[in-house]
């Protein structure tokens, strides 16, 4: 995690309509929910999982997706958790609507981004990342933007109403080191959006179709300093200087790697070598330190 | 008393009789005497003409238009517009296009403009034969101009309205939909037509056109009984000539343009059909008398120069077409056909930028036109494709997957160039430039103009054009094979200076990729051998026809197989040698009888003969098996009831004959995959290894079963076959990025670093979700492989991308110990 708070997350499968959907959107929200628990560490009780059946998978579904069973549960968000804390919401089914009626269908009656707008008002203060997954989803983001708030949506407007798949790559992105874009060990919310964004464009030219779902996001910026994944960090000072170290080595080369285009490239191959070499040697030196093998 | 003179005056020069049939009403007199033109009863239908007076000035027109008497018929015209005789528009607009068809396209204007303008003012009261001939007004004026295109079929649907029973607008109505290329709404009017009148020849004529126009088998058919209904209607000789000609019938060709001069000896397309047979026959003197005839009917005949290149093109003589075109161009400038033809071939002969110049002419010329406009809109995608240079070839493939095909076809390409090198002692000129579409509408564009080609690659000499595997579905063919079987068209067609004709270069080209590798090439389908026993497969000097107007929906897959046999029994029987000197003798001018005379010493009749034997020798066996096919259905017989048992109680013993009987045989319910399932039901991993093997070596585009092979032999511990499985699925189903990690890591535990670091740079080409990764296996793998700088170089690289990356770094480390060495 980006910061010292909690990760809390709520998971929220909606009205499928067709078997085949059911299957889809447990599968993308249940390899959310295990991520959670076992790769980000995230308490039992600081998961939610809401769907149209929780009979379906009684292990890890806990309560009926009705707009009724959303609005407690994010009632229990703003209850459980503190300022500082990140609250991830994954919302994934079909929409409608538009603008602030923007829907997500559920059943029994739908939520609107104007009722999602109205749950997330009591969470000031946490850092909260909504990611809608549903079709026809775009409006969500110029609805519920906000301070401390990331929001994600698979379409870029409510016309795209054709079925998506970003949410599965969204997924999979913050859930695998595929998604690590950097590969400096942890997946922030912006790798993972430009993950998924890369492997649905993907999936329809493979396809040979046209791409009918364009996926937006809202604060860039704070997204891509909202991280999962990371190892605890060490306390032991020797260790926290190799670190610091290493941590100025990559200064080093980002600033180098800014001066590319205006270098002579013999010589910046040179330094980026040397400053690479040196990364590596004291990565070994860190693993050496935590009793890792270099 | 003025006037009086003037009609005798008239009527003196054009040798109309001013009496005679005076009791018969003239309208009457007028449908007689076109019906006499339509059953092509000419000379009746011009005499009962003459016979009818100044009332029948317009049918006499007409009817010598159709018998080529341009000039008599425009004076006849003439009068008919100057005495106000009945039809006196139908006359203007006969002026209109006479005019038009001499070469002199400003009257033709002025004619119809004249027309236009009185139909404009008001038309609204004429009659049905009135308004049509204000939309033929439109026709003339209407090249290359939508709003007046669509004047005409207004003008033309106005006279159906005006006269629901007419059929000369409806007739003209699908002409116009035709020369715009919209073949549904041809088709719809030609059947109003014939609803009409059902056996009219210039509705029949017109079906025939929509069936050629969308390559149907049946349009040859339906030229046949428009010229039944009437013997003397030019076009469909033209036309029928033309499907003689494409078909490489050279004989029917001439017969069926000659027949249309016998009536019309101005038909500017009939002498272009007849040149163009003359000129591939090697008659240069028969092809100098048809194209000074064309120059004696107008003098810019540049559409004879356009039907020439066209007709040349499609006999694979790209090189002769756009010098035709070109000459086409030199008459006239504005020709949108010739700039078609000739920008169309250039584009096929690799100049990419005169052609596109060229075909942009022509669009603008021709807006309509599919072909151009389909062209242009590929060549647009085209400009965005990667080339990649690959020894003596040049691949060009979208961005995106170039670099990937590369990987396996450069290699591949090279391999066949050099073996066929060898066989054909003939090395054609390098670069070789092979084009690869994403989707095979765009192949099929670049190839015909429309989409709906069946093939998969076409070879236009040193161009090869063909689905890149991304262009079909995984499993549906092998697009190796497809490589090899086009570039053995670039040796042929080269050796043969592109006369070799198509049996031979498609024959050949099946029997080199059976030489490739194990099961490469065409296979022989049960209906195959049900139809030799029938003997209902084409014989040897009709074999063409398979290709370019199969009777039956698998006669191009029996023709392509039919070719590569007698290929190989010519090789087995008169030696390599011989086939090698057929292409000469193609070369040389000579045609095929001369050819099997001097190379053979056979003659085609004999050859066919003997070529028969061959088949029922070669297979005897599953001929015993199979019943006498009819062309409709499945095949039927003995050996088909032993595959269908091979489900039942009894299946291994069924399945087991089967496969005796036909061992060549992997079509649907092939014995062999039906054996390896019934040795893995009973745990016998060997057999259904060795089953599935069978069956691999004999199907070229078989993804189940070699996979289902690859993971058997695994399991065996016979890597060295499980990775020879997985390489033919390379060919198969090349996108499937688990295939190369399973080869990568195959062929570094056989220690096979080459392989391994193909396969680890393939999945890098393939661009996969983790992309850092795959390029840092594939470092790790160069490294391994022995070529440390260039893993250093990989590794750097990922590194200056992921600074932070854990694995890379040690691998960075670990690569600097070693300096000059690998890291095996």
């Amino acid at each position: 995690m980006n910061a010292a708070g909690a990760i809390l997350l709520l998971l929220v499968t909606g009205l499928s309509g067709e078997p085949r959907f059911v299957t889809a959107f447990h599968s993308t929200a249940a390899v959310m929910y295990d991520a959670a628990r076992t790769m980000w560490g995230v308490a039992d009780s600081s998961v939610t999982y809401l769907a149209e059946d929780p009979a379906h998978d009684a292990a890890r579904i806990t309560g009926r997706s009705t707009r009724e069973g959303i609005a407690a549960a994010f009632a229990e968000l703003a209850r459980r958790s503190e300022t500082g804390d990140v609250i991830v919401v994954l919302l994934l089914g079909h929409g409608s609507g538009q603008g602030n009626d923007s829907r997500l269908s559920l059943p029994g009656p739908d939520a609107t981004a104007a009722d999602f707008a109205g749950w997330l008002a009591p969470l000031a203060g946490r850092t909260v990342v909504l990611v809608n997954g549903a079709s026809g989803s775009g409006d969500f983001v110029a609805a519920l933007s906000g301070t401390d708030r990331v929001v994600v949506t698979a379409t870029k407007n409510a016309a795209q109403r054709n079925e998506t798949v970003f949410a599965e790559h969204f997924v999979r992105g913050l859930t695998s080191e595929a998604g690590d874009g950097n590969k400096d060990g942890r997946v922030t919310v912006l790798e993972a959006f430009g993950f998924a964004r890369r492997e649905v464009q993907k999936a329809y030219e493979t396809k040979n179709n046209l791409v009918t779902e364009h996926a937006q996001i809202g604060d860039s910026a704070l997204a891509g300093t909202i991280a999962f994944g990371t190892a605890p960090a060490s306390k032991d000072p020797r260790i926290v200087a190799l670190v610091a170290a290493r941590r100025v080595l990559e200064q080093q080369v980002e600033v180098l790697r800014r001066k590319k285009g205006t270098m002579d490239s013999g010589l910046y191959e040179r330094e980026l070598e040397r400053l690479l070499v040196e990364l590596a040697e004291k990565t070994a030196e860190i693993r050496a330190a935590e009793g890792r093998r270099p | 008393m003025n006037s009086t003179i003037r009609v005798i005056g008239l009527a003196a020069l054009i040798g109309l009789a001013c009496a005679g049939s005076a009791q018969e009403d003239p309208a009457a007199l007028r449908r007689r005497v076109r019906a006499l033109a339509e059953s092509g009863k000419l000379a009746e239908a011009e005499a009962a003409a003459r016979a009818g007076g100044a009332a029948l000035a317009v049918p006499l027109g007409e009817v010598l238009v159709l018998r080529g008497r341009v000039a008599a018929a425009e004076s006849t015209f003439e009068v008919a517009v100057a005495s106000n005789a009945p039809e006196r528009r139908t006359a203007e607009a006969a002026l209109a296009e006479l005019a038009e068809r001499r070469g002199d396209p400003a009257a033709a204007r002025r004619r119809a403009d004249v027309l236009v303008s009185a139909y404009e003012r008001d038309g609204t009261g004429w009659p049905s034969a009135d308004r049509t001939a204000a939309g033929r007004a439109y026709v003339v004026l209407a090249e290359g101009n939508a709003e007046l295109n669509r004047a005409a079929l207004r003008a033309f649907d106005a006279a159906v309205a005006a006269d629901s029973g007419a059929v000369e607008p409806r007739i003209r109505l699908g002409d116009l939909f035709l020369a715009t290329y919209n073949a549904p709404d041809a088709k719809a009017s030609y059947t109003d037509a014939l609803r009409l009148a059902p056996k009219q020849p210039r509705a029949l004529l017109g079906m025939a056109n929509v069936l050629t126009f969308e390559g149907s088998g049946e349009a040859i058919g339906a030229v046949r009984r428009s010229l039944a209904a009437n013997p003397a209607l030019v076009p469909a000789e033209v036309l029928l000539a033309r499907h003689h000609l494409d078909a490489e019938h050279y004989d029917s060709a001439a017969a069926a343009a000659s027949r249309a001069l016998a009536v019309d000896s101005t038909a500017t397309e009939a002498w272009a059909m007849l040149g163009a047979t003359a000129w591939l026959r090697e008659d240069t003197t028969g092809y100098g008398r048809a194209r000074a005839a064309a120059l004696r009917v107008q003098p810019r005949p540049a559409g004879f120069f356009a039907a020439v290149a066209e007709a040349v093109a499609r006999h694979r003589r790209y090189a002769e077409a756009e010098r035709f075109a070109s000459e086409g161009v030199a008459l006239d400038s504005n020709h949108a056909a010739a700039l078609g033809a000739l920008g169309i071939n250039e584009l096929r002969r690799g100049n990419i930028a005169g052609g596109r110049a060229h075909l942009e002419r022509a669009f603008a010329r021709d807006p309509f036109h599919v072909w151009y406009k389909n062209t242009l809109d590929l060549l647009d995608q085209l400009a965005g494709f990667r080339t990649i240079m690959w020894g003596r070839f040049q691949i060009v493939a979208a961005p995106a997957e170039a670099e990937f095909l590369a990987l396996y076809l450069g290699p591949l390409l090279e391999e066949a160039y050099d073996s066929l090198a060898a066989r054909y002692e003939y090395r054609p000129p390098a670069p070789i430039r092979v084009e690869l579409y994403r989707r095979h509408a765009d192949f099929s564009v670049r190839t015909v103009g429309l989409a709906g080609l069946g093939a998969l690659g076409v070879s236009f000499g040193t161009v090869l054009v063909m689905d890149a595997p991304s262009a079909r579905d995984p499993g549906s063919f092998n697009w190796g094979t497809t490589a090899w079987h086009e570039l053995t068209h670039t040796f042929t067609l080269g050796l043969s200076a592109h006369r070799v004709p198509r049996w031979l270069s498609e024959g050949l080209s099946v029997l080199e990729e059976r030489r490739a590798r194990p099961g490469w090439g065409a296979d022989p389908a049960l209906e195959f051998i049900g139809s030799l026993k029938a003997r209902t497969l084409l014989p040897v000097s009709r074999l063409n026809d398979g290709f370019v107007r199969p009777s039956h929906p698998g006669e191009i897959g029996f023709s392509y197989y039919q070719a590569s046999l007698l290929c190989e029994m010519i090789e087995k029987e008169w030696g390599r040698p011989a086939l090698l000197a057929l292409l000469r003798g193609y070369r040389d001018g000579l045609d095929t009888p001369a050819v099997f005379a001097r190379v053979l010493q056979i003659t085609p009749d004999a050859l066919a003969t003997r070529f028969d034997g061959y088949l029922r020798v070669r297979f005897a066996a599953p001929l015993a098996g199979i019943a006498p096919w009819d062309g409709k259905g499945p095949a039927t017989g003995e050996l088909v009831d032993l595959l269908e048992q091979g489900r039942g109680p009894n299946a291994r013993a069924a399945l087991e004959k089967a496969e005796a009987i036909f061992p060549l045989y992997a079509g649907p319910a092939a014995p062999a995959l039906g054996l390896a399932r019934l040795a893995r039901e009973r745990g016998d991993t060997r057999a259904a290894v060795a089953a599935l093997a069978r069956h691999n070596t004999l199907d070229e585009s078989a993804l189940t079963s070699n996979l289902e092979e690859a993971a058997l032999r695994e399991e065996l511990g016979d890597m060295p076959g499980a990775r020879a499985a997985l390489e033919r699925l390379l060919w198969i189903a090349p996108y499937e990025a688990t295939l190369h990690l399973r080869l990568a890591a195959m062929a570094e535990q056989l220690g096979e670093y080459p392989l391994a670091v193909r396969e680890r740079r393939a999945v890098v080409a393939l661009g996969p979700s983790d992309l850092l990764e795959a390029r840092y296996q594939l470092a790790r793998t160069l490294g391994r492989a022995g070529h440390t700088a260039a893993a250093r170089r990989e590794i750097l690289s990922v590194l200056e991308a992921a600074p932070s990356f854990e694995k890379a770094q040690a691998l960075l480390l670990e690569l600097r110990k070693q300096p000059d060495g690998g890291m095996r």
